[in-house]
């Protein structure tokens, strides 16, 4: 029985917050889930899609999150409570149908979760997704602890479907990501008969005549959140009756601001007002609270979102009344990156011109030289074993022996680490989902004003089917020149291996029919090879020779099962050993190639002995660096 | 000389992807959750398989819940899986008053692997951590784990380690039974005896440590 | 020896984008990061070594014509004619076949083959070409596969690469090679090289090197080529002047090249060479040009025969074996032709020269030539 269904209402777990906001929507009875997998997200589909058969839902990833959300929207449509989720950047994949559904409506609830990434720990950016709400004219809701992410969403499906509209819940790496203390609800027991009422007015806005009728309606529905949002009990203030700070907090910042009073011992002169409401904002507590000082502090996640709100609320609150207001704008807290609880204690310190020295100097003083000095860093790279290092190997000496100073446009996944020098720094671009496609499919076309590189585009097999295809076509029909390269592991692989489209299983593991890469490229007319990327000489030739074939895009397919898919299947084929006495290690003819140049973490170097070695213990057994060593002092014997 | 007296008790474990953080931050949250205790527990997530560091923050307060992350200085015991791992989060979050258990066995990041970094010397290491902490006791765990035939082990040694320093009021029963819990009985018998001879291999080596168990406050 | 940059970027910096490369392959097949590709020497990835091979042994590195000469043949380095010659005559195989199928006129291939049936050698490393006129070198093991894999086509090509691969095969103990004369000069950095910095060189035998004016870059002069002979081409031939065309040969017929339109495929970097006979070979071997046309002789007879100048001991064994079998027959060099190498040699020298010092515009600095200022100079000031 999947633990997330577990129906012992009123016991407490340690749930991490993307569990307790899919417990919160079982709580809440939904049918339907559907999302494209993103960090810091994506648990919450995984752990619905575990309960799925149990709970009788649906689930389902997505081929992009645009598409995830039209299934969520068309669940609720029939009547049936439905959640999407997403990362930021999701966000603004589904982000044309969002700003039509504002306007359309839903029927059943329907609710939204955006996970941000503050310091982009794992994304290309760090958007602040609340924007989007204010935007729209949508509620956003932003859970402070793990019990609120629970509650929180189970909550927000009653008033999607009080105020007949989707809701949007903001979460951050921080909460979605920790656990923490959740005591358990009621699981209801629904039946749902889904149904298209044909007969309402359709769930359409049309030009000409509806949108700003539509957007009206939206507004006027924003006052009446805003009534509701007045008596929520995700709003509250606790402190003294008139602190000399009022810190103004939401998310993530809520625990924070709590930390911050309890280091300082500040409870007498710092009260803090958490707002787990914030869009529409409840104007009369916002107002009530803003009057007991005069200094207010915000702490939040990523933007002023909720500060430049305030601000604008405060200026019509009483003419002449005046607040110092402290936050992003004035340094207190970071424009930028992650929050954390040192940021906001030294940010009270200031302002309550307190002291705070945790450490003493001399303490900070030694630690960051333990920084600096002693520590190596550590840093990312492809798994022992990886096909993208070997992709990208015979890429590099492709390019190279062409000798036309080609280059590499990237995409999102696994393969966006060749950036660096675990892939040879291949990859020059890379912005969005399908984005390498688009880059190249542009670049292609600049012959005409004397472009003579060699344009490669990258993508992943998860890729392919959420973005790509669209570029492709699009370099097809404009005779594009460019070399296509799709990375096919099998695998959705650096977001935890969900299903998509290429995969024979969908996400609640039953069978689904798996769309072949190949099959796809050759319907749009253009030449597909195949090959194997453990096949260094092989597939270093096939590309020398389809970089020359130019005046169109050719693609090739780059395929070999992840490592760690393989290696949770089965044991490795080879047993690989260094021969100590061909090696060459430092002098001319290798200077430490593998180790240095090649870099499998499963090679290592010995400096007493001068020469290069296996680490059995990250060794991925595969047997590729016996291709490369110039001596052939690389030596694998099959597994029996 | 122990914690059972201070509120949070912030405990950091700290290893690479791949060594199991996770399961010794949960195997302590637990306990302390039976104990009524509120726990937060943040980590790092995404850079864990492809070798990152990993460190989870174990916050256990009795009155109200903490924060996902320890403010610097506030680290009262760094759990290492790793050492230089133990160091780097003993620099950023511990202060003066900071226990450390660690592991010795080094796992090597990559620039130190094909040298191009220097790995420091276990002399260094104890030198500096001994200079950044009130107390630091050491075992090689990852041996213990390899005699006992998986090196993945060391982390069930050091939930042992934890355990015995004394440092943390935590009972040894109610950690073995949410062993029970999570284990089938062929892993079961193992990590038990892995988790067993870390807490005695501690408890040699510092000497027996006794305390009454704490109950948590009223949430 | 000491270079300003890491060994593999002096090479990409000073020899390979300077425009220098001759393509002899000597600094390829000895490590991971220099391949060569398609007529060019890519550098792949970059080892961090201060001093290498690849440096070492490149002819267009640190060239000192004075030791190599010295440590060779025991004299200085003549800038006025053709080097050290032992002994020069007309030689040309006894088999008349063998003399047809050749595209010289045959004695190449008979001197390499006697040397590897008599065990001179076991191992000749040979250029051929195929179809489509690409080039391929050959490490030939076995005398009878020679006539097929040792022909020419003009085009440059990496015949050292093959070497020194060759030359790390254990099976491999005595190995000859045929070459251009910046190949030879190469093979020559390499004997004088280190103990550590060897690469096999020690089992180097015999080098017969060709006379050389001009090689062809490859893959645009293939490229061309199949435009203007549509079928596979199976011999190549430039006959000695006043022609100024190139004789391709198909299976069933002949079709001339005007020179003028394969002029424009001479890699610039043959500008620079001031060799042209192969002076730090065994045995070098070309065509014979007459001085005028010969007395009661025509064109048509001179092609028939090659000039073999022979520089080393070793050199003359080899000959005087095959003068001994009775697989060639030699004559004395006709009257004026010597001094007509001579001169031809020469003008090679000082038209090199003038070359390097209009790169880089002064007298004082010869690039990659380190040598002593009075011959040469004198050379220049002519």
């Amino acid at each position: 029985m999947a633990g997330i269904a577990v129906n012992r209402a009123g016991t407490t777990q340690l749930l991490m917050g993307n569990e307790a906001i899919a417990r919160g929507a079982l709580e809440a009875g939904i049918g339907v889930a559907a999302a494209y997998p993103g960090n810091p997200s994506s648990e919450i589909t995984t752990t619905l899609a575990q309960a799925a058969k149990e709970l009788n839902l649906y689930v389902e990833w997505s081929v992009n999150e645009k598409v995830a959300l039209e299934v969520a929207a068309a669940a609720a449509f029939a009547g049936v409570r439905a959640l999407c989720a997403m990362k930021q950047n999701g966000l603004n994949v589904a982000l044309d149908f969002l700003s039509n559904l504002n306007l359309t409506g839903v029927g059943g609830g329907l609710v939204l979760v955006v996970c941000d990434d503050p310091g982009g720990i794992s994304s290309t950016n760090e958007q602040d997704s609340r924007h989007v709400a204010k935007a729209l004219d949508l509620p956003l809701l932003e859970p402070a602890t793990f019990q609120e992410a629970k509650e929180m969403t189970r909550w927000a499906f009653e008033l999607s479907e009080e105020i007949g509209n989707a809701c949007i819940l903001r979460s951050v790496t921080r909460i979605s990501h920790a656990r923490g203390n959740v005591t358990l609800g009621e699981l209801p027991h629904r039946k749902y008969r889904a149904r298209f009422d044909t007969s309402r007015k359709p769930y359409a806005s049309i030009a000409m005549t509806t949108p700003p009728v539509f957007h009206r309606a939206l507004h006027q529905r924003l006052i009446e959140i805003a009534g509701i949002f007045e008596s929520s009990p995700f709003n509250r203030y606790v402190g003294p009756e008139n602190p000399e700070l009022l810190v103004v907090t939401s998310g993530s910042g809520w625990l924070y601001s709590v930390e911050a009073v309890r280091t300082l011992r500040a409870k007498g002169s710092a009260g803090i007002l958490k707002l787990g409401t914030t869009w529409p904002l409840p104007h009369n507590l916002v107002r009530a609270n803003l009057l007991r000082t005069s200094k207010v502090l915000v702490v939040e996640e990523i933007d002023p979102f909720l500060e430049g709100n305030l601000k604008e609320l405060a200026a019509d609150i009483e003419p002449g009344r005046t607040w110092r207001f402290f936050g992003k704008a004035s340094g207190h807290i970071n424009p930028f990156g992650e929050l954390d609880p040192d940021v906001v204690i030294n940010a009270v310190a200031r302002i309550l011109e307190a002291d705070y020295n945790p450490r003493g100097a001399d303490y900070e003083h030694t630690a960051q030289q333990a920084l600096q000095g002693l520590v190596p860093p550590r840093a990312l790279q492809f798994c022992a074993g990886c096909p993208h290092r070997t992709t990208f190997w015979a890429i590099k000496s492709a390019l190279k022996m062409d000798g036309r100073d080609g280059f590499v446009t990237g995409d999102i996944g696994c393969y966006s680490m060749a950036l660096t020098s675990t892939g040879f720094s291949q990859i020059k671009t890379v912005h969005s989902m399908g984005s390498g496609m688009g880059l190249a499919s542009g670049l292609g076309k600049l012959d005409r004003f004397g472009f003579d590189q060699p344009v490669v585009a990258v993508c992943g097999d998860s890729t392919f089917f959420h973005a790509v295809i669209p570029a492709l076509i699009n370099a097809v029909h404009s005779h594009s020149d460019l070399l296509f390269v799709v990375l096919d592991n099998a695998a959705t692989a650096m977001t935890g291996f969900q299903p998509h489209p290429g995969i024979e299983t969908n996400a609640m593991g039953e069978e689904a029919p798996k769309l072949e890469i190949e099959t796809v490229c050759r319907a749009l007319g253009v030449t597909v090879e195949v090959t194997d990327p453990y096949d260094i000489p092989g597939t270093t030739e096939k590309i020398v020779g389809m970089l020359r074939d130019r005046g169109k895009p050719r693609v090739l397919i780059s395929r070999r099962e992840c490592a760690l898919t393989r290696a949770k299947r089965e044991k490795a084929p080879y047993v690989v050993r260094v021969d100590q006495g061909r090696c060459r290690g430092e002098s001319c003819g290798c200077d430490k190639f593998c180790v240095r140049v090649f870099k499998c973490p499963g090679l290592v170097w010995n400096g007493d002995t001068g020469k290069a070695a296996i680490d059995e213990a990250l060794c991925s057994g595969c047997g590729v660096c016996a291709q490369i060593c110039p001596r052939s002092a690389i030596v694998t014997r099959v597994l029996p | 000389m122990s914690l059972y007296e201070t509120d949070p008790i912030n405990v950091i474990i700290a290893g690479t992807g791949g060594q199991g953080n996770i399961l010794i931050s949960k195997l302590l949250g637990d306990a302390m959750l039976e104990e009524d205790h509120w726990v937060t527990i943040g980590e790092t997530y995404g850079a864990s398989q492809r070798g990152g560091s990993v460190a989870s923050h174990v916050r256990i307060s009795g009155e109200a819940p903490c924060s996902p992350i320890t403010p610097r200085g506030a680290a009262h015991l760094v759990l290492g899986l790793e050492p230089v791992e133990a160091l780097r989060v003993l620099a950023l979050y511990g202060g003066p008053g900071t226990y450390v258990v660690t592991n010795v066995r080094p796992v090597h990041p990559m620039a130190v692997a094909i040298g191009e970094a220097a790995y420091p010397t276990l002399e260094a290491i104890k030198q500096t951590i001994g200079e950044l902490s009130r107390k630091a006791m050491y075992l090689d765990a990852s041996q213990i784990g390899i005699n006992l035939g998986a090196p993945l082990l060391a982390n069930m040694v050091m939930m042992g380690a934890l355990v015995g320093c004394g440092f943390i009021p935590l009972e040894r029963e109610r950690l073995e039974r949410q062993l029970e819990a999570l284990f089938q009985t062929e892993k079961l018998a193992l990590n038990l005896k892995a988790f067993r001879l870390g807490l005695a291999e501690i408890e040699k080596a510092y000497g027996r440590v006794h305390f009454k168990s704490r109950k948590g406050g009223n949430r | 020896m000491i270079v300003e940059d890491e060994a593999c970027r002096h090479l990409e910096k000073n020899v390979i984008k300077r425009g220098l490369c001759t393509l002899c392959g000597a600094c390829v097949g000895l490590c991971p990061y220099l391949v060569a590709h398609r007529g060019r020497v890519v550098v792949r990835d970059e080892c961090n070594l201060s001093e290498g091979r690849c440096t070492t042994f490149c002819p267009r590195v640190s060239l000192d014509l004075d030791e190599l000469s010295r440590s060779l043949f025991g004299i200085p380095y003549a800038w006025d004619g053709i080097h050290r010659v032992l002994d020069i005559f007309m030689a040309r195989p006894a088999d008349a076949r063998l003399r047809a199928r050749a595209q010289d006129a045959g004695t190449v291939s008979t001197l390499i083959g006697l040397a590897l049936e008599e065990g001179f050698i076991d191992s000749a490393v040979v250029t051929s070409f195929d179809d489509k006129s690409l080039p391929r070198v050959s490490a030939v093991s076995n005398p009878g596969q020679l006539a097929q894999s040792c022909r020419s086509n003009y085009m440059a090509v990496p015949v050292l690469e093959a070497f020194n691969r060759a030359a790390s095969e254990a099976g491999r103990k005595r190995l000859g090679v045929v070459c251009t004369p910046c190949q030879a000069l190469a093979l020559a950095k390499m004997k004088g090289s280190r103990p550590e910095e060897r690469n096999g060189i020690e089992k180097l035998e015999m080098v017969i090197g060709l006379f050389c004016t001009w090689a062809l870059s490859y893959p645009d002069f293939a490229e061309f080529l199949e435009k203007e002979v549509p079928d596979p081409i199976v011999k190549y031939k430039i006959p000695p002047p006043p022609a100024r065309v190139m004789h391709v040969f198909t299976k069933s017929s002949r079709i001339d090249v005007p020179l003028d339109r394969i002029m424009p495929f001479v890699r610039p970097a043959c500008g620079l060479c001031h060799d042209l006979t192969s002076e730090f070979a065994d045995i070098s071997v070309g065509a014979v040009e007459f001085a005028d046309t010969p007395a009661g002789g025509s064109q048509g007879e001179a092609q028939a025969w090659n000039t073999v100048i022979v520089r080393t001991e070793k050199g003359m064994s080899l000959l005087d074996r095959a003068r001994h079998k009775g697989i060639i027959v030699t004559d004395s060099l006709p009257k004026g032709t010597f001094d007509h190498l001579q001169e031809a040699a020469r003008n090679k020298k000082k038209r090199a020269l003038e070359h390097i010092v209009r790169e880089t515009g002064s007298k004082e600095d010869l690039l990659y030539l380190k040598t002593g200022p009075s011959t040469a100079a004198a050379l220049l000031d002519e």
